[in-house]
């Protein structure tokens, strides 16, 4: 994560960092031209800034500025002679990278034989200046996905290995920039081998790397001088400024799941109207790598060249096979690139496949803003506390805060709420489903699921099953306790979005549900129908009664309970939770489901939804293990490839598969 | 004999009664009866010979037992779309538990002698009827053995 400090120590102090006067720019092109480099940079063409070969800095611009909005750019003259004054253009570091076009190889037909001769690159040593945070951020999607996995591409990891990078801190930012977003600039933080800040009449110069380090003490020497405090100071202020500019990022917590639970929105037949499928969007990304092959014929045609070129999900013909295209509809292709770039890439690429750059804003001819269609199609869901996960507290073994109980409540005969303050305040924002280990001293410590988050504190609701447990139950207003965490994975309520949403638990497995079904109560809208199944040993069992009361009259989500055993004066249900909605009218394709309760309860819960027509891979359980650490080093709650205490409690039974409810696992 | 179109409707509205071939449909409306019990109403006692058959349309009953020292227990609530009764057609005709109304209570109701011999008689009824009796009664086995697991005595800490 890119961090917000720009203030901090190390960024304001002055050792060994340098300035460099404008004209001081003809030495560092210089410099790396006498290295062997072919120098791109900025360059005016065409009413844009295009990155171009440069021989000298008077290739620059010098006193321009850009406007840009969706669909609209247009250069401007700045009153003064700033050579990075304006934001990032059409082009893009990709293009010299990742060339349009490259030849491949040959091929050649010899009356019965075929030869192929491949075209190896000859990569030429490149420099770049002027490479934006949000640039240096592409290069390492485009680092991910060509040069990372089994499978490299030698011609890109040629061309981007030999590139010496001159970044650019921004100093200016445009209306389509969305770097905060993406978390991925506007600060140069690391990717570079030197970095500038541009100042009035020069610039701060930040050395990044061994290759940096050489041209500062060798070809630069002359040139440069150290910076002074304020030239260190302006700086910092100039980049935060332009931060403060980009204004506040999107939320973006969840929107992976938020995007993929969206694909039946009639919004992408929306878009799909205004959409002209150009593909301009692919070609200014300085991400997007999707290529196809064209073989070059020679005159005979026994002889071709392959070359490979840039292409793009929106062609037409991009996923036709012989039976037709599989994305044959506008709508399905802008489908594919906004749900790939946002959602599908961080499946195959642990990352997100934008920068935040906005070229595919500015140069949509239609306008289209991908911010503005990603917070139409998967809205941010306003839940209390924050999704975002946050950094445990207490996070070693051994190491515990410190807890007050200022109220408790007995919820039946053997399980008590106990509402605690006085934590660290990330437990306040943990998430719908983690839990705490929870260690008063003389027992050992347990995992105890988080019921309720509050302003200032957590509530735990435990069953006094043990001597641990029942000491805890024992405890009075005023009392103190051991925690660590907020530990643990949380429940996937994006998923939940615009579906309906089963929820069944039976005994304390309310407990770590309490939460999601607070978060949904607030957000109501934003879901179909909620219905909540609970099942109690007796009708004294129940917890929770009259929250769930208030669920079901005001909250807007069905409640159905039922016990196991009853005597003749409760008027409920009587019989096992399954049986609640095994005959129930409701259909389960659009559902997700939330299940919680004892193993065996589970497994039967499981089934019946999976005979109702839930997914599996909708079908959530939270499972439970012996913890000891609650942090995947001791253990104890493995199961399967899973630490159920890191990688779980929540699991999907898609993820599970059939180790879940395996005997002896 | 109550109306047979009233009686066709209510037991299609129940995922019992529902879907079944047009004639076995009616075979059951003529045998039939639409009867509704105020709440507190014993349909049946555990032990006694089982007389009636009866599908549930709307409200729910409760399947009590008598256990030595704890007294009347209700094991099974019933809705609409369960049975009951259906020791009636299954010897040796005597009830497995007292069942009580505890809501006002519709219900399609059969004389246990006219249907086993309408089964015994009508192959075709008895072919539609038995798997979905079948299914009735295993539902019921099924949720049996989960709440004899009794799994809520001992969950969610494992007893630290
Ligand atoms: S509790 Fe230690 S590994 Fe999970």
């Amino acid at each position: 994560m890119m961090t917000t400090e720009i203030t901090r120590p190390e960024r304001t102090t002055t050792a060994g960092r340098w300035y460099l006067d404008r004209a001081g720019l003809d030495d560092l092109v210089a410099a790396l031209a006498a290295d062997g480099r072919t120098v791109i940079g900025p360059t005016v063409a065409d009413g844009a800034i295009v990155y171009d070969e440069i021989r000298a800095s008077a290739d620059m611009p010098h006193g321009v500025g850009d406007v840009q909005v969706a669909g609209r750019y247009r250069l401007t003259k700045r009153d003064d002679a700033r050579v990075f004054g304006y934001v990032v253009g059409p082009t893009s570091w990709k293009r010299w990278v990742f060339p349009p076009t490259i030849e491949l190889n040959t091929g050649r037909r010899a009356g019965h034989r075929v030869e192929f001769a491949p075209i190896r690159p000859r990569p030429e040593r490149l420099a770049f200046i002027g490479v934006r945070a949000c640039e240096i951020a592409a290069f390492g999607v485009q680092d991910r996905v060509l040069d990372a996995g089994p499978f490299r591409d030698a011609d890109y990891a040629a061309r981007r290995a030999s590139a010496f990078i001159v970044a650019v801190q921004c100093t200016t930012a445009e209306t389509t920039c969305f770097c905060t977003s993406m978390g991925t600039g506007p600060e140069v933080e690391s990717g570079f081998d030197l970095a500038l800040t541009e100042l009035d009449e020069g610039f701060l110069l930040d050395v990044g790397s061994p290759a940096g380090q050489q041209l500062v003490e060798g070809p630069l020497a002359k040139a440069i001088r150290p910076a002074t405090p304020v030239e260190v100071y302006t700086a910092a202020a100039d980049v935060a400024a332009t931060r403060a500019r980009i204004g506040d990022p999107l939320p973006t917590a969840g929107l992976h799941d938020r995007l993929l639970a969206q694909l039946d929105n009639p919004r992408w037949a929306q878009i799909a109207e205004r959409c002209i499928t150009c593909g301009n969007c692919t070609l200014a990304c300085p991400t997007c790598f999707c290529t196809s092959v064209v073989q070059k014929t020679d005159m005979e045609g026994i002889g071709a060249t392959n070359e490979r070129s840039w292409d793009s999900c929106f062609s037409p013909g991009f996923a036709r096979v012989a039976g037709g295209s599989f994305r044959s509809r506008p709508r399905d292709r802008y489908r594919q690139w906004l749900t790939h770039k946002f959602g599908t890439w961080w499946d195959q690429f642990g990352t997100a496949g934008c920068v935040g750059c906005g070229r595919c804003i500015t140069w949509c001819p239609v306008g289209i803003d991908v911010r503005e269609e990603l917070m139409a199609i998967a809205p941010p869901i306003a839940l209390s506390p924050e999704p975002t996960r946050v950094e445990p507290v207490a996070a070693s073994f051994d190491d515990f805060v410190v807890a007050q109980v200022v109220a408790t409540r007995l919820e039946t005969a053997d399980t008590v709420t106990l509402t605690l303050s006085g934590a660290d305040p990330a437990f306040s924002k943990g998430s719908l489903g983690q839990f705490a280990m929870v260690s008063i001293p003389g027992f050992p410590p347990l995992p105890i699921s988080i019921s309720r988050f509050t302003v200032d504190g957590i509530e735990l609701t435990i069953r006094g099953a043990g001597p641990a447990t029942r000491a805890m139950c024992a405890l009075k207003v005023g009392d103190q306790l051991g925690l660590r965490g907020p530990l643990g994975n949380n429940w996937p309520i994006d998923r939940a979005v615009g579906r309906d949403l089963v929820i069944v638990t039976g005994g304390i497995g309310l407990a770590p549900l309490r939460p999601v079904i607070h978060a949904l109560a607030a957000d109501r809208r934003r879901f179909g129908d909620v219905r909540l199944y609970y099942g109690a040993r007796t009708p004294a069992d129940i917890l929770y009664r009259e929250e769930m009361e208030r669920w079901a009259s005001r909250g807007g989500i069905e409640v159905h309970l039922t016990v196991d055993r009853a005597g003749p004066e409760w008027e409920g249900r009587v019989g096992v939770v399954t049986q609640l909605f095994d005959q129930a009218q409701w259909e389960g394709a659009n559902a997700i489901a939330f299940v919680c309760g004892p193993e065996r309860m589970m497994q039967a819960t499981a089934n019946t939804l999976a005979g109702r027509g839930v997914t599996t891979s909708r079908i959530y359980v939270t499972l439970e293990r012996h913890m000891e650490c609650g942090i995947g080093l001791c253990g104890h709650c493995q199961m399967g490839r899973f630490f159920v205490c890191r990688d779980g409690p929540v699991f999907s039974l898609e993820q599970l598969g059939d180790t879940f409810g395996r005997e002896g696992i | 004999m109550g109306d047979t179109a009233a009686l066709v409707a209510a037991l299609n509205a129940t995922w019992f009664g529902s879907g079944l071939p047009p004639d076995a449909q009616t075979r059951l409306a003529d045998m039939g009866r639409l009867e509704t019990y105020p709440t507190g109403t014993e349909l049946l006692t555990e032990g006694e010979v089982c007389e009636e058959v009866g599908v549930v349309i709307a409200g729910r009953m409760a399947l009590r037992t008598l256990v030595p020292e704890r007294g009347m227990v209700t094991i099974l609530t019933i809705e609409p779309g369960d049975i009951w009764g259906w020791s009636a057609i299954v010897p040796p005709y005597r009830g497995t538990s007292t069942v009580v109304t505890i809501e006002p209570v519709t219900s399609v109701v059969f004389e246990g002698a006219a249907l086993r011999i309408a089964l015994r008689e009508d192959p075709h009824l008895a072919q539609v009827l038995y798997p979905r009796i079948l299914v009735a009664v295993s539902r019921r086995l099924a949720a049996s053995r989960l709440q004899l697991l009794d799994l809520f005595a001992r969950d969610a800490t494992g007893g630290s």
